[in-house]
This record gives structure tokens, C-alpha cells and sequence, in this order.
């Protein structure tokens, strides 16, 4: 039993012993006293007709008389004269009176009363005994009535008292409760700190939770710093701060696969002419210098537009992923006149060429590279021409655009509708080759055939149908979860989890699959655990009773950055491929990885691979203790 | 187990009376208890209480004539008139029987109610007994009057124990005493089950709290 059903029933039972021994003691002592006085009257009564008889010389009508006037003006059972050798000369007597108290009470708390005994005499003559017994009928309606007042007194009493105790229980109960809220929510692995209650006892156990939590708080954050440095060493180039060549492929390759982004994106490309000779006319610093300038007016767009990304390919040379639709030419033509503003200041000779490319996402990593060096060379080639600072745009048009979006919204919605849709599986495998669970990516049917997430998403987004389509996701995961009993794992965009009426419709689809429940996981980006933070955590408490369990996807570098992460509660993270390709040619990457791993570990959370592409990095990240890996390297059957 | 009962309801009489209420005092003769009740009055009352108790036993044997002429002497010549004011302060008190021999002294209802429990105690049923208020005349004066009578049979007359007249006298020879009302334990207790000297019945009257006394001294 809870501590506070103990409390209440103990309170509750003190109550109603003391009111309940209130009301018996009461009863039981007027009982008592009923029966004294009774007691009382009849041996008085009985002594002054004796009194009364003793003075009539033994005239028996007299007697007899004197009998029946004591009878008629008193209240008896019965009044009675007895010959000295104990036969009854004269009697008068009626049945005892019924009263109004019930039957059951008078058997209860009986009034039973002696008649009252005195001797008669005549002179010296001893004339007999006169016995009398009042009624005790009133008597017994006296303690009736008594009783039912004293218990109607005492029900009030008691009801006050029990409201007074209810009221009582729970001021005491709102601490307890906030107490074992926080200690349930880190066992769950949600470090929230809470208020300290007044109660003395229940205030030193929540500062000594509170300073628990704060010290993970304080452990969580020394490891962020501490991966922070470590990945700015590692993926970053030391002089300019942005990614490394090699960083910076594993972020396009990764931004490529995910099937959150848009359909069309855009990359720029931007050399520094002839690096080599700027070094022995300027000097190595001043070089320097104009690197820096380049890289300040490229770092504008990841600090304001998210997705944006950064690298330096080698030398001169740099990049940049854009990850909207229609913005690379606009982008190099902007970046070219914030140089030409900046750079003349290192004198004449200072030339930059940009090529920016726009191509569907779906495209290799490889074509883009292709294409936008293409395009970097074609403006180098006008820039020998005209000298100075150059631009070069090739932008394929998208595909399918011409259709008009109004028309991709109504098939959308049509096939979310008619749930013609299915999941794609791409299994989650551990160490040991174990299926884990199930990534499921939805295809919907598109003009007659399955199209990924990556090319109607962005549309569903716009369109607000992410919720529908996740709710869809779901559905068919639980379904599938119920048929072979794999646990499978579905994707909830930022724009559902934003969505008000995704929750409470999650719930109701979940409350049909009771089993299946316990067999889904969902997925969210980090993006929208940071911007959906309280919903995050309003997820995290009303589906992991179900069993539901929730983590992150394409965690990446920034991850330590998620603030609050240790107070989310989630049950795992998928670390992005950006992370992840690579590390087993590169100690610097493998190390980082491995932070993350014992950071999250810490936190207890499981720690899964994204975008496993070849059987080293497999071998490097089981080396670095990762729980499950996925990628195409898993789908393919694993080596 | 009189101590018990009697000492402690001087001191603390109602936390007695709730705490030994059933304690009861056995209602019986009992030799053991009348010698115990004397002795907490001291010596000289035990030595009145073995010669009283002496005389019950040798009564015991006797017929009841005999054993009312034993017992009128007896106290008789124990005992002197005195009256209550003198002896007890007060304007009347009626007094146990072993009351009476601690002072060797008492008034008309002393001697009657030494007689009546002592004839109880000797065995003569006590419905046989009757307290009598009388009026008697002496020297020409009228005053209330207590005496003893015993009926041999209900209805025959009674022989009368008195103070004034020594002897044992049949209620003819006594024109000097007028009967008014009479009274005994018969019926007293009846249905009232336990009664203790700490009872409030057993205090109402001055029989009654007598009555309660002359037990837990193990009288009756």
C-alpha cells in the first residue's frame, strides 16, 4: 500500500475510533445512569407506600386502595402487595409500554431494573411486602434520542474532521508526489531539478536530488566542453574554423541521404586564385589573412540559415551546401560582392572564382562535386579573360516543378487519404548481427508509383500534412509490428511533433496496438528536439508508459549543443553519417565518436550508427561501442 | 481484599469505586474478613471482634431463642448509650457493629443493628429480622425509638431486642412501645447484582450505605 493510503486509512481510522468510542462510552455510561435512577425510584416508591401502608392498621380495602391510587398516578408495570408467607394478595399491572426507541436497541442496551421491595406492617403484625417497577420505556426513549443526536454530532464532527485531514494530506502529498516524479524521471533519465518543498524531511531529499541532478548537469556539460574541442580539432581546419575536406564530404554525403531536406539544393564552390604566389608576394600571414576574409564572408550563411555547411577542400579552395531551392545563384552573386568589398584591401592580385551548382538532392555526391567543379573551372576560364572576381552558375530546374504544387498537394493528401502508402525497411543490426529493429522510411504512391520521403516531404511540410503522413507511418509500422514482431521505427518530422493535435491522435492509434506499442520507436531530428522541447517532453510522458520509446536521429557534431538533452529522456540516438563515414581512416574521428558514445552512455541512453557505408567503419565503430549500426553496408547483408 | 476496598474509597472514594467497582465483596459470613476489618481499627477492637465472633459460633448451635438472648446480652452489656453527637460529632450516624464495639458504645439503632447482622451472621434468616421505628414512652416522656423484632413465624408476634429492657421480650409485654414502620435487607439487593461499598446506590440512604459497610466487614 502507497505511504498516503496508509496515512489516510490511519487517519481515517483514528477518527472513527475516537468518535465511535465517543458514542459508545457516552451511550453505554447513560445507560448506566438511566438504570441507577430507575434502580433509585422504585426501591424510594416502593418505601413510602410501605410507609404509606404500615399506617393503615392492616385494613386490607385500605391497602388495596392506597395500591391502586399509587398505580394510577405513577408510571408502573406494576405495583403488587405479597402476604408475609409470599403469595400476591392484590396486583395491579399493565404489559410494558413499546416507547419509540426500536426493538433491536432496547435488546442492545438493556434497562433492567429490579422492582423496587418494603416491608408492610400493622403494629407489630408483619403484613407482607409491598413490589413495584416503574416503566422503563422512557428511560430507553431518553437514550435513544440521546444517541442519535450524539451520533448525528459526531458524523458532522467526523466529516469535518476528514476534510480537515483530506485537505491536510494533500499539501503534504504535492511535494511527495514532485519528489517521486523527479526520482522516476531520472531513473528514466530526465534530469530535472524541482522546486523544494517547506516540509523539512521531504526538502533535504529533494536538495539532495536536486544536487544530483545538478552534478550530472555539471558531468554532462564538462563532457560536451570537452567533444566540443575535441570535434573542433577534429573536423574543423585549424586556421579557418570551418570542416575539413574530408568532413566536409561526410556532411554533403549525409545531407544528401537524409529525407528531410528539399528536393532541389544548391552548392558553392569558391577558390582563392593562385594560393602559392599570393604566399611569396604577401607574406604567409597576410595570406592568411585573405583566407580568413573568405572564409568570414561564407560563415554568415550557417550562422543565420540552418543546414547550412562550411568546408575547406583544400588550399584555396572552398564550399558551400546549400540546402534550400533557388538561392545558389543568388548566393555566389552575393558572396562575390561581399569579396569584391573586402579583399582589394591586400592589394591587386588578389582573384576569386565561384562556380555554384543546383541540382536535385537525389543526385550522387559525386555528380555535384563534378558538376560544380565544371562550373568553378568555366568561371576560372572567364576569369583569365576578365580578371578579378568571377561567377559561374549552371542550375538544372527541378524535376516534376511544372506540375504545380496545388496538384502535388491534392495527390498528397489522395494517397495519405487513401493510405496508399508502404514502408521501406532498413534493418538496425548489433555487434553480434542481431536485428535490432526496423527503419522505416514511408513511400507514398505518386503518380502510380512509391516516391521516398525525400521527395514529397518538403512538400507535405508546406503543405502542414507531416502530422497525417506520420500518423499514417505509424499505423502501418504497427500493423507490420503486429504481424512479425519486429520492432520498427518511424520518423516524426519537427513540423508533426509542432502540430497540436499529433499527440492525442498518436495516443488513440497506439491504444489499438496495445502489444505492438511496446515494439515502436520514434525517431525525431535534432532540430526539433531543441525547437520542440516541451513537447518533446510531454511525448516522453505520455507514450513511455506504452512502451513507445523515443530518440534521436542524424545527431551529429551538435549534439552536444542540445541543451537540456540530459532532462529530455529519451531511450537512444542515432548518430548522422557526417559523424560517422570515415572514422576508420581517421584516429582524430574515431576519438570523437567515441566521446559522444560514453557521453550519451552516461546519460543512459543506447547509441546507434547512421549511414554505414563499408565493413571498416563497421569494425571501427563496434570499437567504439556503439550499440546497432545502419546504413547501406547493414541493408546489403553485412560483408 | 476489605482493605482494598474500604481504605482507599476514604481517600480517592470515586477513583476506587471506577477502578474496584467489581470487586465485589462476597456476601457471605466470613469470619476471616470481620477479624481483618478489626484489625485495622486496632487491638482492643480485635479483641471485641474474637469475642464476638466466639459467641456467633457458640450460638450457631443453639436454637433461636436461645441464640437471641445470647447475642441481646452480648451487646447489652459491650456496649453503653451514648448518643451519635457525643460519640461520632454527628447528629446520627448508624454504625457497623464492629463501629460500635471500636467505641464500646452507641444509640438505640447501634444496638438494633449490631443484634441483626450478628443474628444474620449466627444463621437466623434475616426475614425473620425487622428493624422497628417505635415510639416509646419512658417515664412519662415520648421519644423515637429503634428496636429489633423477630418473627418466629410471618404473622405470629415478635419477640423484641431492645436496650432499654435487657431481656428478650414477646411484643404483648411491651405497652410501652408503639410500632410505626419496619424495614430489613429483604429485597434490598435483589436484582442489583454486585453491589461494593463504592457503589452510588449503595450511599443513597443511611440504611443502605450501612447495609454496604456491614458486608465488606464480611458480616453478611
Amino acid at each position: 500500500m502507497s505511504l498516503m493510503r496508509q496515512i489516510a486509512w490511519l487517519v481515517l481510522g483514528v477518527v472513527l475510533a475516537a468518535l465511535g468510542g465517543a458514542v459508545g462510552l457516552s451511550t453505554v455510561s447513560t445507560q448506566g445512569l438511566m438504570r441507577t435512577q430507575l434502580q433509585l425510584k422504585n426501591a424510594d416508591n416502593a418505601q413510602s407506600l410501605a410507609l404509606a401502608l404500615s399506617q393503615q392498621k392492616g385494613d386490607a380495602e385500605l391497602i388495596k386502595l392506597l395500591v391502586s391510587a399509587q398505580f394510577d398516578t405513577g408510571a408502573y408495570e406494576f405495583v403488587r402487595w405479597r402476604s408475609p408467607k409470599g403469595e400476591v394478595v392484590f396486583e395491579r399491572s399493565e404489559a410494558p409500554r413499546p416507547g419509540q426507541a426500536p426493538a433491536w436497541f432496547r435488546a442492545w442496551l438493556p434497562i433492567d431494573v429490579a422492582p423496587g421491595v418494603a416491608q408492610v406492617s400493622s403494629g407489630w403484625n408483619a403484613i407482607g411486602t409491598v413490589e413495584l417497577r416503574s416503566h422503563a420505556s422512557y428511560a430507553h426513549d431518553a437514550l435513544w434520542f440521546g444517541t442519535r443526536r450524539l451520533v448525528a454530532w459526531m458524523l458532522i464532527v467526523g466529516i469535518g474532521a476528514a476534510i480537515a485531514a483530506s485537505v491536510g494530506l494533500r499539501r503534504i502529498r504535492r511535494p511527495l508526489d514532485a519528489a517521486v516524479a523527479q526520482a522516476e524521471g531520472v531513473l528514466a533519465g530526465s534530469y530535472g531539478q524541482v522546486t523544494e518543498p517547506r516540509v523539512p524531511e521531504l526538502q533535504r531529499l529533494t536538495r539532495a536530488m536536486n544536487a544530483m541532478v545538478q552534478r550530472v548537469k555539471d558531468l554532462f556539460e564538462a563532457q560536451a566542453g570537452q567533444l566540443l574541442v575535441l570535434r573542433e580539432q577534429v573536423h574543423h581546419d585549424p586556421l579557418t574554423g570551418v570542416s575539413t575536406r574530408k568532413h566536409f564530404l561526410a556532411e554533403l554525403d549525409a545531407a544528401l541521404q537524409r529525407d528531410d531536406g528539399p528536393v532541389i539544393a544548391g552548392l558553392v564552390l569558391v577558390r582563392l586564385r593562385d594560393l602559392p604566389g599570393l604566399n611569396a608576394r604577401l607574406g604567409r600571414a597576410s595570406a592568411d589573412e585573405v583566407l580568413l576574409t573568405v572564409v568570414s564572408a561564407l560563415q554568415a550563411y550557417p550562422e543565420s540559415v540552418p543546414g547550412c555547411r562550411v568546408g575547406r577542400l583544400n588550399g584555396g579552395d572552398f564550399a558551400l551546401w546549400l540546402p534550400a531551392e533557388g538561392v545558389a545563384a543568388e548566393t555566389a552573386h552575393a558572396l562575390a560582392d561581399a569579396l569584391r568589398a573586402s579583399l582589394p584591401a591586400y592589394g591587386p592580385g588578389v582573384q576569386v572564382a565561384l562556380g555554384a551548382v543546383e541540382l536535385p538532392r537525389e543526385r550522387p555526391s559525386s555528380v555535384w562535386l563534378g558538376e560544380a567543379d565544371a562550373a568553378l573551372a568555366r568561371a576560372e576560364h572567364l576569369g583569365e579573360a576578365r580578371g578579378g572576381f568571377v561567377v559561374e552558375i549552371v542550375a538544372e530546374p527541378g524535376i516534376g516543378r511544372e506540375q504545380g504544387e496545388a496538384l502535388w498537394r491534392a495527390q498528397l493528401q489522395q494517397a495519405i487519404g487513401d493510405a496508399r502508402g508502404q514502408l521501406v525497411e532498413y534493418p538496425v543490426r548489433d555487434r553480434a548481427g542481431r536485428l535490432l529493429h526496423l527503419e522505416c522510411p514511408l513511400q507514398l504512391q505518386l503518380d502510380g508509383e512509391f516516391k521516398p520521403a525525400a521527395t514529397w516531404l518538403p512538400l507535405a511540410v508546406r503543405a502542414r500534412l507531416t502530422a497525417s503522413a506520420d500518423l499514417f507511418a505509424v499505423a502501418l509500422a504497427l500493423k507490420a509490428i503486429a504481424a512479425d514482431g519486429h520492432a520498427r521505427c518511424i520518423n516524426v518530422a519537427a513540423s508533426s511533433l509542432a502540430d497540436a493535435a499529433f499527440l492525442p491522435q498518436l495516443r488513440e492509434s497506439l491504444a489499438q496496438w496495445p502489444q505492438a506499442a511496446r515494439g515502436l520507436l520514434l525517431d525525431m531530428t535534432e532540430a526539433a528536439a531543441t525547437e520542440h522541447f516541451e513537447r518533446l517532453l510531454e511525448l516522453g510522458q505520455q507514450l513511455r508508459p506504452l512502451g513507445v520509446k523515443l530518440g534521436l536521429e542524424h545527431a551529429g557534431a551538435s549534439l552536444a549543443q542540445v541543451e537540456r538533452l540530459y532532462q529530455a529522456g529519451l531511450d537512444y540516438v542515432k548518430l548522422d553519417a557526417s559523424v560517422l563515414l570515415g572514422v576508420a581512416g581517421e584516429a582524430g574521428r574515431a576519438a570523437f565518436v567515441r566521446g559522444m558514445v560514453i557521453m550519451l552512455r552516461s546519460l543512459a541512453l543506447k547509441v546507434y550508427g547512421e549511414g554505414v557505408v563499408d565493413e571498416m567503419d563497421a569494425q571501427a565503430l563496434w570499437d567504439c561501442d556503439l550499440d546497432g549500426i545502419t546504413g547501406p553496408w547493414v541493408t546489403e547483408g553485412r560483408g | 481484599m476489605l482493605r482494598v476496598v474500604l481504605l482507599p474509597r476514604l481517600r480517592w472514594g470515586w477513583l476506587a469505586a471506577l477502578a474496584l467497582g467489581p470487586l465485589l465483596a462476597a456476601a457471605a459470613y466470613d469470619v476471616a474478613r470481620v477479624l481483618e476489618a478489626a484489625a485495622t481499627r486496632g487491638p482492643r477492637v480485635v479483641e471485641q471482634a474474637q469475642a464476638l465472633v466466639q459467641q456467633i459460633e457458640r450460638s450457631g448451635t443453639h436454637d433461636e431463642l436461645l441464640r437471641l438472648k445470647d447475642i441481646n446480652d452480648f451487646f447489652n452489656r459491650r456496649l453503653a448509650f451514648r448518643e451519635d453527637t457525643v460519640t461520632w460529632g454527628l447528629p446520627d450516624y448508624w454504625a457497623t457493629p464492629l463501629e460500635s464495639l471500636e467505641k464500646r458504645a452507641g444509640d438505640c439503632e447501634d444496638y438494633a443493628i449490631a443484634k441483626y447482622f450478628s443474628l444474620a451472621a449466627a444463621g437466623v434468616p434475616t426475614a425473620r429480622l425487622r428493624m422497628v421505628y417505635v415510639r416509646a414512652r419512658l417515664q412519662g416522656q415520648s421519644l423515637a425509638h429503634m428496636v429489633l423484632a423477630y418473627y418466629a413465624e410471618p404473622g405470629s408476634e415478635p419477640l423484641i431486642l431492645d436496650n432499654l429492657r435487657p431481656e428478650v421480650l414477646p411484643a404483648s409485654q411491651r405497652p410501652d412501645l408503639t410500632p410505626v414502620f419496619s424495614f430489613n435487607t429483604e429485597g434490598l439487593w435483589q436484582g442489583a447484582g454486585q453491589v461494593t461499598a463504592g457503589d452510588p446506590m449503595a450511599r443513597l440512604s443511611l440504611w443502605r450505605e450501612l447495609v454496604a459497610k456491614v458486608r465488606a466487614e464480611g458480616f453478611i
